[in-house]
């Protein structure tokens, strides 16, 4: 897919520097367009500088801009404007998200991974941005299961398998000793590694394949392509983070799987780049390639199923011992199943003794925001005689004189209103109510 | 260090007047009366004591009414001047009180005239209100943003928490928004408090305080409000740690459907967007997933011995919880095979606080 280039996606992407991870996911792919993104990272005025090894020093603090009297008030107003704008560009309808994930983390520890051109190796900075990705996307997904797989001397190897628990999966990538790179990597090898890890899930979860790649050789034993086919028939999506360059191969399995592929072109887009691969993929995105491509079984990437699930009891930590049906180890505190009042000592799990699956309300409601979004406020534009005096959310008053530097999509006045209950927030609670708390105080809903 | 920074108290009042006319309705039916001005007696003593006991302890009050909510007082807003000052009184406590009770006196009275059906109260609004609340005041100063040259000690933010007193029962239509409002709790580290005064246990209350680090507490003894909030509820989180403060007994993770805002034990998960239905359903009401015919019938087969609409005891043996029946006309699940032990009052809990909360 070549990168995009009319002049509205140039907009949006411009708008994009501030790396929060929805963005610029399923956008535009590839060097071309991550040139860009990083740029204006940079710096807005410089040319390009495509490669970390090809960039001279960069002064990152000379690119924020004080005004006049030495503050930095028209660069923080600037990024709110960004922010808005960014968020009114997204979809404010519900979409069908794959909520219950299982992911196959591949990591390249071949010798390609001990270069210096990321600070400090790229193996210790992907070892670390490993394990942020881990611990992120577990909060974002909490239904979902990370297995790791290492590529190093040729062959794949499991470094852990797949676990819903973070900790045991942050535990994975914790022994750097045990991962230390050596060698060349196989592509196939690890791809097929993680395909028959996956082989038996459920039909209702979706499989992914995220490879953090540094090498620019695979070395396999047989027909990669083949393996290729392999994952689409089985419907896996496969992501690629090249720290080098681009491969055609690993290009063209993410295109044709549905997946991402992007090359980082600095420590802070690895990052970006990788983090972009946390929220749960919209369906709809990807759901026209995978069927033309695999002639048209099933509608999305992943059929649809309906699951019946227990909500538990807590015991508390003081309540008498008892044996638990998962390690038949006595302690106090733990889950009853509601079904069959067994004990287990950590959800989700499957009950071991009816088979229910039994899940905590709080792992399902962390992602029903991405369902029931807050309606957008629109900036006020004009300040009616008896408009409200402060904000409806904290209360903090309104400035009372109009801002002097109009910057577009934000109130003059400071003003934001909600189409539903009219009422009149802040910026500050703009972003709040719509980033972290997604409820309107106003509505209440 | 600690010392240097107060605390902030953002009190979360449901004011629901049908609730509070039951529960000064007098014995035997209700052991316990408690009217609403003498709860509110003793909450103005609660938060005197908040303020008095640091010079940098702030507050906000705010009230959840029947489809509003407001915020009654918030110590960072210019008192008013039309206060007299009394020299018999520290001024801070008689803003606190006679705002807090004008407020209330007004805004009730202006609820007189309305219809006989009263809305449920705006519990969620109040609460949402009380973390934008909380956000505005842990921001730093805007000028401290702005000049990143004066250093801005952020060791003098002040330490939030959150007291929910409610009086009403669950109100399952909002369940989705007290879960939104519980991670950004747990996003700000705000301490979620919840004292239910009146009626049975609240399902989403007790996941919120304990999702947040809190501490719930379903008031038996109405008599000695006062008590309980001094010594459950006045402590900030710091010092939470080293007191005794009555923990959770056992907490209820059930969760609201979506289709009839049943509370429910066991439901039927959408697997694309995670609703949850009280029973099969062809397709997904919140994504328009159509679920495979194979499933409804294993599903449906399976159905009458587990999937109902749950009964589950109320901890409480004073009330026990109404029987939510389904409207599908299913026969709710055995009483015999779900009977958990009724479980102690929180005297029998005094031991020390060690309820860290889990990572979910
Ligand atoms: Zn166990
Ligand atoms: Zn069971
Ligand atoms: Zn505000
Ligand atoms: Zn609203
Ligand atoms: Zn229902
Ligand atoms: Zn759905």
């Amino acid at each position: 897919m070549p990168p995009r280039r009319d002049a509205d996606f140039m907009d949006v992407d411009s708008d994009s520097d501030v790396s929060l991870p929805e963005d610029v996911r399923g956008k535009g792919k590839g060097k071309a367009k991550a040139g860009r993104k990083k740029d204006k990272g940079k710096g807005k005025a410089k040319d390009t500088q495509p490669y970390t090894w090809e960039a001279s020093y960069t002064r990152s603090w000379e690119t924020v801009q004080e005004d006049e009297a030495g503050s930095l008030q028209s660069a923080v107003e600037d990024w709110l404007a960004r922010g808005r704008r960014k968020r009114l560009l997204n979809p404010a309808t519900p979409i069908r998200r794959t909520i219950i994930r299982h992911l196959m983390l591949l990591l390249d520890l071949s010798s390609a991974m001990l270069d210096r051109d990321m600070r400090p190796t790229r193996f210790d900075l992907t070892l670390q941005y490993a394990r942020e990705f881990v611990a992120e996307w577990f909060d974002q997904n909490p239904l979902g299961q990370i297995g790791v797989v290492g590529m190093r001397a040729g062959v794949g190897e499991r470094v852990g398998e797949m676990s819903g628990n973070p900790q045991e999966v942050l535990g994975y990538l914790k022994e750097r000793h045990k991962l230390e790179p050596t060698g060349d990597p196989s592509l196939q090898n690890a791809i097929e590694m993680a395909r028959s890890s996956m082989s038996h899930l459920p039909t209702h979860s979706s499989r992914e394949i995220v490879i953090i790649y540094g090498s620019l050789t695979t070395c396999d034993p047989g027909n990669i392509h083949e393996t290729l086919e392999t994952c689409m028939k089985d419907r896996i999506r496969i992501s690629v983070v090249a720290l080098a360059a681009e491969m055609k191969v690993c290009r063209e399995m993410c295109d044709k799987t549905g997946g991402h592929f992007a090359v980082a072109m600095n420590e802070g887009h690895f990052k970006d780049v990788l983090f972009e691969l946390v929220p749960p993929p919209a369906q709809h995105a990807s759901a026209p390639r995978i069927i033309s491509n695999s002639a048209g079984t099933g509608t999305g990437s992943t059929p649809a199923d309906l699951i019946m699930m227990g909500f538990p009891t807590r015991l508390p930590d003081a309540s008498p011992p008892s044996l638990c049906v998962c390690h038949s180890d006595l302690r106090s505190d733990g889950f009853l199943c509601p079904r069959c009042l067994a004990k287990v000592c950590d959800v989700p799990t499957d009950c071991d003794i009816c088979g229910l699956m039994i899940v905590s309300s709080p792992h399902l409601a962390r992602s029903y925001h991405h369902l029931f979004p807050v309606k957008q406020y629109e900036a006020v534009m004009s300040v009616e005689a008896d408009a409200a005096l402060a904000c409806h959310a904290c209360a903090r008053p309104f400035p009372t004189a109009i801002s002097a530097t109009v910057t577009d999509g934000l109130s003059p006045w400071a003003r934001y209103q909600c189409p539903e209950c009219k009422q009149d927030y802040c910026s500050d609670c703009d972003i709040f109510v719509h980033d972290v708390i997604h409820c309107c105080p106003g509505c209440g809903k | 260090m600690a010392d240097s920074r107060g605390s902030h108290l953002s009190v979360v009042l449901d004011l629901s007047p049908s609730q509070w006319h039951l529960s000064a309705e007098n014995p035997p039916t209700n052991p316990f009366p408690l009217s609403l001005s003498s709860f509110l007696s003793q909450l103005l003593t609660f938060l005197n004591a908040h303020i008095a006991s640091k010079h940098e302890n702030s507050l906000a009050v705010f009230g959840a009414f029947p489809r509003k909510s407001i915020l009654l007082y918030a110590s960072s807003n210019t008192p008013t001047s039309d206060d007299t000052m009394d020299a018999n009184w520290f001024p801070p406590f008689r803003q606190v009180d006679f705002t807090v009770v004008r407020r209330i006196t007004e805004e009730l009275d202006s609820l007189e005239g309305a219809s006989e059906d009263e809305a449920p109260t705006a519990l969620v609004g109040a609460l949402t209100k009380a973390l934008c609340y909380v956000n505005r005041i842990m921001q730093p100063p805007a000028q401290a943003i702005a000049k990143p040259s004066d250093k801005v000690d952020l060791s003098t933010l002040p330490e939030p928490h959150i007291l929910i007193l409610s009086v009403s029962p669950d109100l399952a239509t909002s369940y989705i928004p007290i879960m939104n409002a519980i991670f950004s709790a747990q996003k700000l580290k705000v301490m979620i408090d919840v004292c239910q005064i009146y009626g049975e246990d609240s399902v989403f209350l007790q996941q919120a305080a304990h999702l947040t680090g809190g501490s719930y507490i379903l008031l038996e003894r109405r008599d000695a409000l006062l008590q309980y909030l001094i010594m459950c509820f006045l402590s900030p989180q710091s010092i939470r740690q080293t007191l005794s403060v009555p923990t959770q007994d056992r907490i209820d993770f059930r969760a609201a459907c979506f289709c009839h805002k049943n509370i429910v034990d066991i439901g039927f998960i959408c697997s694309v967007c995670l609703s949850i239905f009280c029973q099969p359903v062809p397709v997904c009401s919140t994504c328009r997933t159509k679920f495979p015919m194979k499933t409804l019938q294993r599903l449906n087969a399976s159905r009458p011995a587990s999937a109902n609409v749950s009964n589950r005891p109320s901890p409480s043996p004073a009330q026990s919880r109404p029987a939510v029946t389904s409207t599908n006309g299913d026969t709710p699940r055995s009483h015999g095979l779900s009977e958990l032990p009724s479980t102690s009052s929180i005297n029998a809990h005094t031991r020390t606080a060690s309820n860290g909360t889990k990572s979910s």
